[in-house]
C-alpha cells in the first residue's frame, strides 16, 4: 500500500452535555489511501461526522494523532488543496449561479483564471449541468446542486473528498444518480473517497466499508 | 479581484437579482446623509462666501487705521505700495451724519472716498443700481437703495448733510449751515445693514464736514490674488510708524466669521449623524446577514477561507455601501445645489414667503460654494462611518468556528 493521503492513530472526541461526558470516538484509527474508497456506516449520533470534521481539520481531537500526507497540522488553504467536501446540506452560496460556486474552491485559493474557468465548465459538463451554469441555486432541484456542490469538491483537483450524507436530503433515484456520479468522479479523477452514509446499498459500492459503533470502527 | 471583494460584490448585488432591497435601503440610507451634508455646507460655504466678498469689496482685503487721525496718508500709501502683495491702495475718512430731504432725517454712516484711487481697491461702480458713480463729485452724495427709499430722494434730489463739526461750531457761538448734496447715485451691495445706512461722498468732502484738513481715518488695501491678507498685513505693520495698525479682513471680523465657522461646524456635525444613524442600519443589517449566512460562513472556512479573509468580506460590504451611498450622495447633493433657486422658488411660492426671503436673508439668490476641503471632509467621513459599520458584523463573522458554522440550524 502506497503511503496514505490521510493517517489517523488513536482519535479520542468527547463533548459535555451539562454534568454528562459523551465519548463520540474512543480511539479510531483509520488509514486512507490513495485513490481508494471507503464507506462508513453507523447509526445516528454514532460519531460519523464527529469523525469527518476530524479527518477535515475543521475540528480537533481530544487525543490522537492525525496526518495529512505526513504533516500534523493542516492550515485552511491546504485544506482547500488536499480535501474536497460534500455536505448532506449541499451549502452552496445563493448568490452564485452554479458556475461561480464551483469557482468558489479555486477562488478561495487565489486562483482564478481561464484555466479554472475551463476546468469548471468541464466538471459542471460532467455532473450534467452545462445547460444550467448560469443558473442560481434556488432555481436548482436538491439533486442538481448535490452535483453543483460535487463538482465544487472536485475543481481544486484534491487527492481526497469527504462526503457526509451527500444523498441524505435526496430522493432515492436522485441519491443513486449522484452516488454513481461521485464514484465515478473520483475514480476519473484518481482522488480517494470517504462516504459516510446510512444508505447500505450505497455504502456497498465503495471498495472498503467500515461500521462506526461504541466510538470505534466495526466491519460493516 | 481578490474573493473576499468578489464575494462582498456578490452579496449585495447577487446574481439575477437586479435591485436587491436590503443593499437599496443601506445605500439609500448613506445618500441621504451625503446629500443633506453637501447642500448644507454648500449653502453655509456659499453665504460665507457671499459675506467676505462683501467685506473685501467695500474694505479691500487690508484696512490699515490710525490710531488717531493719520496726518500724512500720502506718506503711508508710500510705504503700504512698497510691501509684496499689495497692488492699490485707497486712503478714506469715515464717520455719522444726520441726513435730511423734506424734513425726513437718517442717521447713516458716511464713507469719504478717494475718487482717483477707489476704483482700484473697492469696485464701487459694480455697485451703482441708479446714477452714475462717475458723477461723484464735491457736491454729490450716493446713497445706499434702502436709505434713499427712506428718505425718499432720488437721483438729482437735494440732501442736507449734517455733522458733527456743526455742534463743535456751536460751541464757539459760530453757526454753520449744513452741506447741500445732490444724489447723483444709488447703490445696492445685496447686505441689509449697508443697503440702508451707507453713503459715499468724495474724500474732500468728508474732509470739510469733519474738518479733518489732508487727514484721513485710514487706507483700504487691495491685495494681489494668492497673497496672504495676514501675511501682507504683518509686513504693512513692520514698515509703518506705531500709530498706525494694519489688519486683514479676517482679523477685522474675527468674532464674526468664528461665529460663521462655528454655525458651519454645528450643521456638519448634526448632519453627520445622519450617515451614523444610517451606519447603524447597515451595521444591523449584516449583522442579520451574518447570522442568516452563518452556514456559508462555515462553508468559507472549511473550504479553505481564513478568519481574516472572511471577515474582509464583510468590511468590503460595508466600503462599498459606503462608496455608492457616497457617490450618489455627491450626485443628488449635486444636483439640488444645481437646482436650488428653482427648488426655493418653488418652495417660496407655496409658502408665499418670496419676500420675506430677500428681505431677512438679504440674498435673492440662494448663494453655494462647497471649497475642495469641506468637499473631502464630507467624503472621507461618510467613507470611514460606512467602514465602521461593517467592522462589527465582520469581527462576528470572523470568529464563527466552521465546524459549528456548518452545524448551526
Amino acid at each position: 500500500m502506497s503511503d496514505p493521503i490521510l493517517q489517523a492513530t488513536g482519535l479520542h472526541k468527547l463533548y459535555l452535555s451539562g454534568e454528562r461526558r459523551i465519548e463520540v470516538l474512543r480511539g479510531v484509527d483509520l488509514a486512507i489511501a490513495a485513490g481508494e474508497s471507503v464507506s462508513i456506516r453507523g447509526e445516528s449520533g454514532s460519531g460519523k461526522s464527529t469523525l469527518l470534521n476530524l479527518l477535515s481539520g475543521l475540528d480537533a481531537p481530544d487525543s490522537g494523532d492525525l496526518r495529512w500526507e505526513g504533516n500534523a497540522t493542516l492550515a485552511p488553504a491546504r485544506r482547500g488543496r488536499l480535501i474536497g467536501l460534500v455536505f448532506q446540506a449541499f451549502y452552496l452560496v445563493p448568490e452564485l449561479d452554479a458556475r461561480d460556486n464551483v469557482l468558489l474552491s479555486a477562488r478561495l485559493l487565489g486562483k482564478i483564471g481561464e484555466p479554472e474557468r475551463a476546468r469548471a465548465t468541464q466538471l459542471l459538463s460532467r455532473v450534467g449541468l452545462s445547460a444550467r451554469a448560469t443558473h442560481t441555486p434556488a432555481k436548482l432541484s436538491g439533486g442538481e446542486r448535490q452535483r453543483v456542490a460535487i463538482a465544487r469538491a472536485l475543481m481544486n483537483r484534491p487527492k481526497l473528498i469527504l462526503a457526509d450524507e451527500p444523498t441524505g436530503n435526496l430522493d432515492e433515484g436522485s441519491g443513486d444518480a449522484v452516488i454513481d456520479l461521485l464514484l465515478a468522479l473520483c475514480a476519473e479523477e484518481g482522488c480517494a473517497l470517504v462516504l459516510v452514509t446510512h444508505n447500505a446499498a450505497h455504502a456497498a459500492r465503495c471498495a472498503r466499508r467500515l461500521f462506526l459503533r461504541e466510538g470505534g470502527f466495526h466491519s460493516a | 479581484m481578490s474573493w473576499p471583494l468578489y464575494l462582498a460584490l456578490k452579496q449585495l448585488f447577487p446574481t439575477g437579482r437586479r435591485f436587491p432591497f436590503f443593499t437599496l435601503i443601506s445605500i439609500l440610507g448613506v445618500t441621504l446623509g451625503v446629500a443633506l451634508l453637501i447642500v448644507c455646507i454648500s449653502v453655509m460655504g456659499g453665504f460665507g462666501r457671499e459675506i467676505r466678498n462683501m467685506i473685501v469689496n467695500t474694505q479691500g482685503e487690508v484696512q490699515v487705521r490710525s490710531f488717531g487721525l493719520m496726518k500724512d496718508p500720502q506718506a503711508v500709501l508710500k510705504t503700504v505700495g512698497t510691501i509684496e502683495g499689495v497692488v492699490a491702495s485707497a486712503p478714506f475718512a469715515e464717520g455719522v451724519v444726520m441726513l435730511q430731504h423734506e424734513n425726513k432725517p437718517a442717521f447713516p454712516a458716511i464713507q469719504g472716498v478717494d475718487m482717483e484711487r477707489v476704483e482700484s481697491v473697492v469696485p464701487l461702480r459694480r455697485y451703482i443700481v441708479a446714477g452714475q458713480f462717475d458723477y461723484l463729485d464735491d457736491d454729490r452724495v450716493i446713497l445706499s437703495s434702502q436709505l434713499a427709499v427712506q428718505l425718499g430722494a432720488r437721483l438729482g434730489s437735494k440732501v442736507s448733510v449734517y455733522s458733527p463739526l456743526l455742534l463743535e461750531k456751536l460751541k464757539t457761538d459760530e453757526i454753520l449751515l449744513p452741506r447741500e448734496l445732490e444724489v447723483c447715485g444709488i447703490f445696492e451691495i445685496g447686505h441689509q445693514q449697508l443697503d440702508s445706512s451707507v453713503v459715499i461722498v468724495t474724500l474732500r468732502t468728508m474732509q470739510e464736514l469733519y474738518g479733518l484738513g489732508r487727514a484721513v481715518h485710514g487706507v483700504n488695501v487691495k491685495l494681489a490674488p494668492g497673497a496672504d491678507p495676514d501675511d501682507v498685513a504683518r509686513a504693512i505693520n513692520r514698515a509703518l510708524p506705531v500709530d498706525g495698525l494694519a489688519k486683514s479682513w479676517m482679523d477685522s471680523n474675527q468674532e464674526f466669521l468664528f461665529v460663521l465657522q462655528l454655525e458651519k461646524n454645528m450643521i456638519f456635525f448634526l448632519l453627520l449623524f445622519i450617515i451614523v444613524v444610517a451606519a447603524f442600519s447597515v451595521t444591523s443589517s449584516l449583522l442579520i446577514s451574518v447570522v442568516r449566512k452563518t452556514r456559508e460562513i462555515g462553508l468559507l472556512g472549511a473550504l479553505g477561507a481564513t478568519p481574516r479573509q472572511v471577515a474582509a468580506c464583510f468590511c468590503y460590504q460595508g466600503i462599498i455601501i459606503g462608496v455608492a451611498g457616497t457617490l450618489s450622495g455627491l450626485a443628488l447633493g449635486f444636483s439640488v445645489i444645481h437646482f436650488r433657486n428653482d427648488i426655493v422658488a418653488g418652495f417660496t411660492r407655496l409658502t408665499g414667503s418670496q419676500e420675506a426671503l430677500a428681505r431677512f436673508y438679504q440674498f435673492s439668490q440662494l448663494p453655494a460654494y462647497l471649497s475642495g476641503k469641506d468637499l473631502a471632509l464630507i467624503v472621507v467621513s461618510a467613507l470611514v462611518v460606512s467602514t465602521l459599520a461593517g467592522l462589527l458584523p465582520a469581527w462576528r463573522a470572523a470568529i464563527l468556528k466552521p465546524v459549528e458554522a456548518l452545524r448551526s440550524e
